[in-house]
């Protein structure tokens, strides 16, 4: 009946931690799924042809724009096609259209050198509980650009709030014209505001080729010009006049590419770009190391698409973008170099729309079919890479590993590597383990071996007390109390840890040279008499030197003014060029030691004291010194007890949380630097967690950081286990 | 380990030189020595020679206090709290209490045998060379002659020889006891305590203990304990018999065994109490 209890128990208890484990697993899992894309609805077109394809937000009623100037939207819930005028004011003959992403506008050019804005006038309203969306499409004035009456081969344009610049490619005989004008909206009195020219500028001069395609980021502050050769033009607009900063080959490496395909990943500091033959690579703007002004350079590389692609777009969403070409489907993520999804056609597509919210795909095929996809990728940003790998983002110099999950602009993009934060649960662990281990093992070898029984009655027990304090309060007193002192008082705090062993040592040398007559006045066990005052004095000693070796050794000079100040934080910086922050692992180290130190004693002293006291008679019987026994016979036989003190204490350094989250300053960094701080695993998950709704991608991503945690402590345990065994094995005693 | 911590030792028990084949007949003399264990006295003015290179046997009754005289002789009792005595215990003239000198050393010379074995749980040659490892001695040469000659006085080496390196705990009972002789005689004491030496044997390690027994008494002044009067008879020289704390009678084994002078040894040894 008993051992029924006692089975079913242990069965309950597995049941739980494997519950708990696939729980976890199931959060996790859909990090790791690639994007589902499904085709919902196939619409027939009358046979026209378009030169643009957009689609609202919701990917309800996806447009077309007709050479004529008329549009043609689709209402997907019912498949209706219908055609819609755009009132220009006068027929116009549309020869090139473009996006404005961020502004959700139409740009288009026209045959006789002139463009016109136009406002898709998307509404949406509830009816019969489902959704319906309208398209009522205005259009600004039509505005010449360039050269008069020459046809707009390619136009784009960036509004940047109070001015718009537009941009446009025209034909000037044998050789291509890019022309540039900005428009700034002056506010007057009676309601809407005029745009008026400010400024008109011809960039042809500026480019060193045939110029074949432009973009505009949605700020409106550089211009992006492909040319035939291959090669892009960087022309950033300063002063209000046009410089060109860099021109750069994508494909330089591929001999004969030209550029097929460009557009502005969203956030617009990236260019994705496909080459003829499919190559795909994408282009970041950074500061280059030491360098002043932004440059584009290479970021990602992704696998050929294997055919000529017939176009590219970006999302409105995040990083992703779609590469299409012959029948071929790519749904790519640039940050983290990884393709989303894949799928080879039954038929060519020719173009394709993203909604903004990334949850539908319209794609038109070569005979005029449009076809509407769902696009089920909630964790588009999130893949192994991502959480492990130095991944490359967008302005910064070179790949690196980052912990970052929130930002202050939409067009952020949160980072999720995981590695910061396994490395600081390794660097708190060390440091804390590097404070708390000799202590506590000495000082379990002292109390078990050397002290009076009945000092040790009461030392014990008052460790274990100490063992009991509960880790907000010491991750309190760290952050509030511990840290400005240790921060004024590193150079004391130097000197007590070289200086307190030392004298330990020097003490223990003299005494034990010390002739017996005097030894013996001195019982054994009540050595700490003599010991505690002397340390205690010492301690004073050093800590009041403290200031004296800071004004001798951590001197530094200002530069400017040449005042020598004596420093260890500012001293610290500046020898090792490395940051010294209030919150760092020295208070990590100690406070979290005060919480590891009575663990790995208590249990260190119980594995020491439990040696069989007949191998310390045979010892003592030997001639050996009680220093001889307690290092020869009793440390290696209760190797096996002291090894899973240090096990347990290495478990709860790495588990422990309050401490840290209080005491670290929970900066996710890759530094050993002994003054800076850290996020631990564990930390990471308290202080993110009330910021990640739920199930979004840093919600799975902090139970991963659990999982994490939690095969850490798995294969600690299991390896710690293994070791003890053979420990046992070797040290056992009849 | 800074070698100032394993050698604390200033003052040391003197070494005695043997010169006369015939030996010391007060090698050990046991001066009206009580011994208390807090408020409990164990012995009671206990005077006693014992004679070198001879083996004397401890025998009495359980709880009469031959084994706390035996742990006297290298102050082992020492480990115990609260322990006093008075009287004195004088080996080769020099009294084991002298203040100046280290205890340490004086557990050097008096090596101890006990009642149940007690390898460490190390290799048999690290049981062999320990005394000589706490002592300083880290010569090879002299770490492995050390082994071969213990093992061989403790009639171990033929079958240990082998396997000199595997774990003490893989010998067998006898073995292991034989080994704890080896390891009590490594550091060539002058004196070999054994605390029931062969309780804890089949008879045959018994016997074999016994023979070793009687092979080094050639060379080391022997002090057994033992509860088994046959084996007192068969390889003591000397008998002391014990009675509640008091020494009753000590003379030549084969007097006490035949003859005795007391009433109390008599019915003891016939077997009428303990």
């Amino acid at each position: 009946m008993m051992t029924l209890f006692i089975k079913s128990g242990g069965v309950l208890v597995i049941t739980a931690v494997l519950g708990i484990f696939f729980f976890i697993l199931f959060q996790i899992w859909p990090l790791f799924m690639p994007a589902q894309v499904s085709e919902l609805k196939t619409v027939s077109l009358p046979n026209h042809s378009f030169s643009l394809l957009g689609v609202d937000e919701w990917g309800a009623r996806p447009f077309l724009v007709e050479p004529d100037g008329r549009m043609l939207t689709v209402d997907y819930e019912t498949g209706a096609v219908s055609e819609v005028p755009i009132d220009f004011g006068e027929p116009l003959q549309i020869v090139s259209a473009a996006l404005n992403k961020r502004e959700q506008m139409i740009i288009v050019g026209t045959a006789d050198g002139r463009f016109a804005i136009v406002a898709p006038g998307y509404e949406s309203e509830e009816s019969d509980g489902r959704q319906v969306v309208t398209i009522h499409p205005s259009a600004e004035k039509v505005t010449p650009i360039g050269l008069p009456g020459v046809p707009i081969l390619d136009i784009a344009y960036g509004d940047s709030g109070s001015s718009k610049l537009v941009v446009a490619l025209q034909a000037n005989g044998n050789n291509r014209q890019v022309s540039a004008a900005i428009f700034e909206r002056k506010r007057s009195l009676m309601g809407q505001g005029k745009e008026e020219a400010v400024g008109v500028f011809d960039l042809t001069s500026l480019i060193p080729g045939r110029a074949s395609k432009v973009l505009v980021p949605g700020t409106g502050d550089s211009v992006i010009v492909v040319t035939e050769d291959g090669k892009v033009s960087y022309l950033l607009l300063e002063d209000e006049e046009f410089k060109l900063i860099q021109t750069f080959a994508p494909f330089e490496d591929i001999p004969g590419a030209h550029i097929q395909a460009a557009t502005f990943i969203f956030g617009d500091v990236s260019i994705c770009f496909a080459s003829d033959s499919g190559a795909n690579r994408v282009f970041s703007l950074y500061y280059p190391k030491g360098g002043a002004e932004r440059f584009f350079g290479k970021t990602h590389d992704f696998p050929s698409l294997g055919t000529m692609p017939s176009f590219l777009i970006s999302t409105l969403r995040n990083k992703a973008f779609l590469l299409g070409g012959g029948s071929e489907l790519s749904l790519r993520y640039s940050t983290t170099e990884s393709i989303r999804w894949e799928g080879k056609m039954p038929y060519n597509v020719v173009n394709a729309a993203i909604s903004g919210k990334y949850h539908r795909l319209v794609v038109l095929d070569s005979t005029n079919k449009l076809h509407f996809f769902k696009i089920d990728d909630p964790h588009a940003d999130s893949s192994l890479k991502a959480l492990f790998s130095k991944i490359w983002y967008e302005g910064a110099p070179e790949p690196k590993w980052e912990w970052q999950s929130t930002g202050g602009s939409d067009d952020f993009e949160p980072k999720f590597s995981l590695v910061p934060l396994i490395f600081g649960t390794f660097k708190g662990t060390f440091y804390a383990m590097l404070f708390a281990l000799p202590i506590a093992l000495l000082a379990a070898l002292y109390t078990s071996q050397f002290l009076d029984p009945r000092f040790r009655s009461i030392v014990k027990p008052t460790m274990e007390i100490m063992a009991s304090l509960p880790s907000v309060v010491l991750g309190f007193l760290g952050a509030i109390y511990i840290a400005p002192i240790i921060e004024k008082e590193i150079p004391s705090f130097i000197l007590l840890a070289v200086g307190l062993p030392l004298v330990a040592a020097i003490t223990g040398f003299f005494w034990s040279r010390l002739p017996i007559r005097y030894r013996k006045l001195i019982h054994p066990g009540w050595e700490w008499i003599v010991f505690v005052p002397l340390l205690l004095v010492s301690s004073w000693i050093f800590f009041q030197l403290g200031s004296v070796l800071e004004a001798i050794a951590f001197v530094v000079t200002d530069p400017a003014t040449g005042q020598k100040t004596a420093d260890f934080g500012a001293w610290w910086t500046a020898t090792t060029g490395n940051s010294f922050d209030q919150r760092n692992s020295v208070v990590v180290g100690f406070m979290m030691g005060f919480a590891i130190i009575p663990i790995i004693f208590t249990i260190a002293d119980d594995a020491l004291s439990n040696i069989p006291a007949q191998l310390i008679t045979a010892s003592m019987a030997c001639g050996a010194s009680r220093w001889q026994t307690a290092v020869r016979v009793v440390l290696p036989t209760a190797s096996p007890g002291i090894f899973s003190a240090i096990m347990i204490g290495l478990g709860r350094a790495v588990g422990e949380t309050m401490i840290v989250v209080m005491a670290t300053g929970n900066t996710p960094i890759t530094e050993w630097n002994i003054f800076s701080g850290m996020r631990t695993l564990s930390a990471n998950i308290a202080v993110e967690l009330p910021e990640a709704p739920h199930h979004s991608t840093l919600y799975r991503t902090l139970f991963l950081g659990a999982l994490v945690l939690f095969v850490f402590t798995f294969v600690f345990n299991t390896f710690a286990e293994i070791l003890r065994h053979r420990l046992r094995e070797r040290f056992k005693t009849i | 380990m800074p070698a100032v911590l394993s050698e604390p030792v200033r003052s040391h028990f003197p070494t005695t030189v043997n010169t006369s084949t015939a030996g010391r007949p007060d090698f050990i003399s046991i001066q009206n020595f009580s011994f208390f264990y807090g408020a409990k006295q164990a012995l009671f003015d206990i005077s006693l020679d014992i004679p070198e290179r001879q083996v004397t046997a401890f025998i009495g009754p359980s709880g009469c206090g031959k084994s706390t005289l035996l742990r006297n002789l290298n102050r082992m009792n020492e480990l115990i709290d609260g322990i006093s005595h008075s009287g004195d215990i004088i080996i080769h003239d020099h009294s084991i209490y002298d203040p100046l000198i280290e205890v340490i050393s004086l557990r050097k010379r008096v090596g101890m045998v006990f009642q149940k074995s007690n390898p460490f749980p190390k290799s048999i040659y690290e049981n062999v060379v320990y005394p000589l490892r706490v002592a300083g001695q880290n010569a090879k040469n002299v770490l492995d002659e050390t082994v071969e000659r213990s093992l061989k006085g403790a009639a171990l080496w033929d079958e240990a020889k082998d396997r000199l390196h595997e774990s003490a705990l893989s010998l067998s009972g006898g073995q292991m006891q034989r080994l704890c002789i080896a390891r009590a005689i490594a550091n060539r004491p002058e004196i070999l305590l054994m605390d029931e030496p062969c309780s804890a044997l089949d008879p045959i390690a018994t016997v074999k203990v016994e023979e070793l027994i009687q092979e080094l008494k050639s060379e080391f002044t022997i002090v057994i304990v033992t509860h088994n009067m046959q084996q007192a008879t068969r390889c003591s020289d000397k008998t002391a018999f014990f009675y509640l704390g008091k020494l009753i009678e000590f003379d030549v084994t084969s007097k006490i065994f035949s003859n005795p002078a007391q009433k109390q040894t008599e019915d003891y040894i016939t077997g009428r109490f303990g």
